[in-house]
């Protein structure tokens, strides 16, 4: 017998009473929204700045470049200084990488990444700092809401990510910058 | 049971930390100091206990279809080029991941936190097999380097200080001596890391949540190690037991709520990746675990396990836990959740005894795992078979008969108040055994017996 179906068999002996799939039915507290998600982004570390025009977002981009930053940029109409190697290794030494985020959730400060937007998948974590756009009319309360709005395809990876890289591994001490980027700015676009 | 050191009783090895009195008090403040955050976190949300009573029934009724929802997840994993291996034991388990990686002649591998990996004891299979394998979770690689398995499954090492953590990173990875700076710790650290990523020829995670819906797997880290870790080779590998699965991604939405917040305090955990297939030109790999769960599903009680989410939330708040330290519970999985899940398999018979059956873990279950119900049934099967610790066969029928004795019980009781005030605590305490080598002997009160003051105060009121 396969172990697949040997565990299949193991199953068939268990007979758990049957429990119904629960709904949800928790309310989404849309109070003051951006004030949620500031204060929790805050909380998780990360940097919310809020911009009308994706035009201010070049402008700290020019900065960054101008300070000899290595900028990879992949939000259509803005401009880096770095394009994407075929291996991604190289983007070992990255300064900073500015990627389009698909949502955010007002309860705990995250917004949700897409491959797509960032070209090789490891672009989030092996930058040293990571900054995303993201419009102000895809934020919504919670996990629950959002999971409706981002549906994942087929053979991509998606994340939910909430403020930089952090570790509190050795004696609760909280450090920022464990292996992913050691800052994250959220650009949100009204 | 994974045992970690040869066949010791929890009360012996618990004994030798309490050698360190500062050490068990730095121990439990640090424990207490993560159950805090919990409370802060759980009380900031309004709709705690509706989260909570959700996660419990998205398991009751995951586990109760187990196999519908493993067929789908296959299936979907299938759809989205993912391979499903197999295991119907932690040595299965090993052969898999080897066969993978020697099939890509891996030499590198880089590894996110996994219980169950230490549960099956893959990293001296795989080191013994010429693969270097590398634990990337910064508390992970600590315990790595200092040759330990971990202490706790969400901080493994909790158990060392800093200057402990920064003597053994200046002799292992080249640090500066002396140094015990978190923060100039953890640069080392991940200087140290990044090279590791690079070079790696393989990544292999755990498994937070599978999606059966989706044919995607979850993995929540704060580091950022395991989606480092497999987002650079080509070669990834997810590792997990069978009970890792979810329905969809609305019971995942419930329990990303709930995890981060229940472990650290935090609203959730910095990076929360579901991989729904491989990289391009790459290669995924998902190992399904059987590694005795389907024993304990058969039990009803017991099964309930297997709700557990691995928070950690329950080792926190332990008071047993946090004042004789993960280790001392001779089984991989320490605490509440440990002793759920490896009494059965514990040979000193003495791992359900390792509880004051406080009931607070049950009270900061994310998702409902009747932990002291659990614990207590083990009790009773250890009993069943006749195979009570140390001694407890010869003593407790007469415990018991003299307990259940209203008149005996009184009388004993009140001789015991007569003796504490008018014999010398000297000869008092030996009576007490290990319950007075802590402790002073209680003051007999003067009211008497709780009966005779209820009779007195609260009767007829």
């Amino acid at each position: 017998m396969s172990s697949r179906d040997a565990i299949f068999a193991a199953l068939d002996k268990c007979n758990l009473p049957d429990a119904p799939m629960p709904s949800i039915t928790i309310e989404p507290n849309n109070e003051d929204l951006m004030g949620q998600y500031e204060a929790n982004l805050t909380k998780v570390g990360g940097t919310l700045v809020r911009v009308k025009e994706l035009s201010e977002v070049q402008a700290h981009l020019d900065k960054a470049m101008a300070d000899g930053q290595s900028v990879v940029c992949r939000v259509e109409g803005l401009n880096g200084n770095r394009e994407l190697d075929a291996k991604p290794h190289t983007l070992q030494d990255l300064d900073l990488a500015l990627i389009d985020a698909e949502a955010a959730v007002a309860e705990n400060g995250a917004v949700f990444v897409r491959e797509t937007a960032s070209g090789h998948r490891v672009l989030p974590y092996i930058t040293e700092n990571l900054a995303v756009v993201v419009k102000a009319d895809t934020l919504v309360a919670n996990m629950h809401e959002v999971v409706k709005n981002v549906k994942l395809e087929s053979g991509q990876h998606g994340a939910f990510i909430a403020g930089p890289s952090k570790t509190a591994d050795i004696e609760q001490a909280l450090v920022i910058g464990a292996h992913g980027a050691c800052s994250m700015t959220v650009y949100m676009l009204d | 049971m994974a045992l970690i050191g040869g066949i010791e009783s929890h009360a012996s090895a618990a004994e030798k930390f309490n050698r360190d009195v500062d050490r068990v008090n730095w121990h439990d403040k640090a424990l207490w100091n993560l159950r805090h955050k919990r409370d802060l976190a759980a009380e900031s949300q309004p709709e705690w206990e509706d989260l909570k009573q959700l996660g419990s029934e998205y398991k009751l009724h995951t586990l109760a279809n187990l196999k519908h929802y493993l067929t789908e997840f296959e299936a979907n994993c299938k759809k989205n080029g993912i391979v499903v291996h197999w295991a119907k034991d932690g040595k299965e388990h090993n052969e898999i991941v080897h066969s993978i990686l020697a099939k890509h002649n891996v030499k590198n591998l880089v590894k996110s936190k996994s219980m169950l990996t230490e549960e099956c004891h893959l990293n001296p299979y795989l080191i013994e097999r010429g693969i270097d394998v590398i634990d990337t979770d910064l508390g992970e690689r600590i315990i790595q380097l200092n040759e330990q398995p971990p202490s706790h499954i969400v901080v493994p090492a909790i158990h060392l200080k800093k200057e402990e953590v920064g003597e053994l990173f200046h002799r292992k990875i080249g640090s500066e001596k002396g140094a015990s700076c978190p923060t100039y710790l953890t640069k080392q650290a991940r200087a140290h890391l990044r090279q590791k990523f690079l070079e790696a020829d393989a990544g292999l995670t755990g498994v937070n949540m599978a999606v059966a819906s989706e044919g995607a797997v979850a993995i929540a880290t704060n580091e950022g190690n395991a989606d480092m870790g497999v987002n650079l080779p080509k070669v990834q590998i997810h590792c997990m037991g069978i009970d890792k699965i979810v329905p969809n991604m609305d019971a995942a939405s419930v329990l990303s709520r709930t995890l981060a917040r229940n472990a650290t305090g935090q609203p959730i955990t910095s990076y929360t990746t579901f991989y729904k297939g491989p990289k391009e030109g790459g290669e995924m790999h998902v190992v399904l675990v059987d590694n005795g769960r389907t024993k304990l599903f058969q039990d009803e009680l017991l099964a309930e396990a297997y709700k557990c989410i691995r928070c950690g939330g329950c080792l926190n708040t332990c008071p047993v836990y946090r004042r004789s330290s993960g280790f001392s519970y001779n089984a991989l999985i320490p605490g509440p959740i440990g002793i759920a899940v490896s009494a059965g398999d514990d040979e000193t018979h003495s791992l359900a005894w390792a509880c004051s059956l406080c009931g607070s873990c049950t009270q900061v279950c994310p998702t409902k795992v009747p932990l002291d119900k659990i614990i207590f049934k083990w009790r009773r099967i250890h009993s069943e078979q006749g195979k009570l610790p140390y001694g407890k066969n010869g003593y407790m029928p007469w415990v018991g008969k003299f307990m259940a004795n209203e008149t005996m019980l009184n009388l004993g009781m009140a001789s015991a108040r007569t003796a504490l005030r008018i014999l010398p605590d000297a000869l008092m305490k030996p009576f007490g055994m290990d319950w007075t080598k802590h402790r002073e002997l209680p003051k007999a009160p003067k009211t008497g017996s709780f009966e005779a003051w209820f009779k007195k105060n609260r009767e007829n009121k």
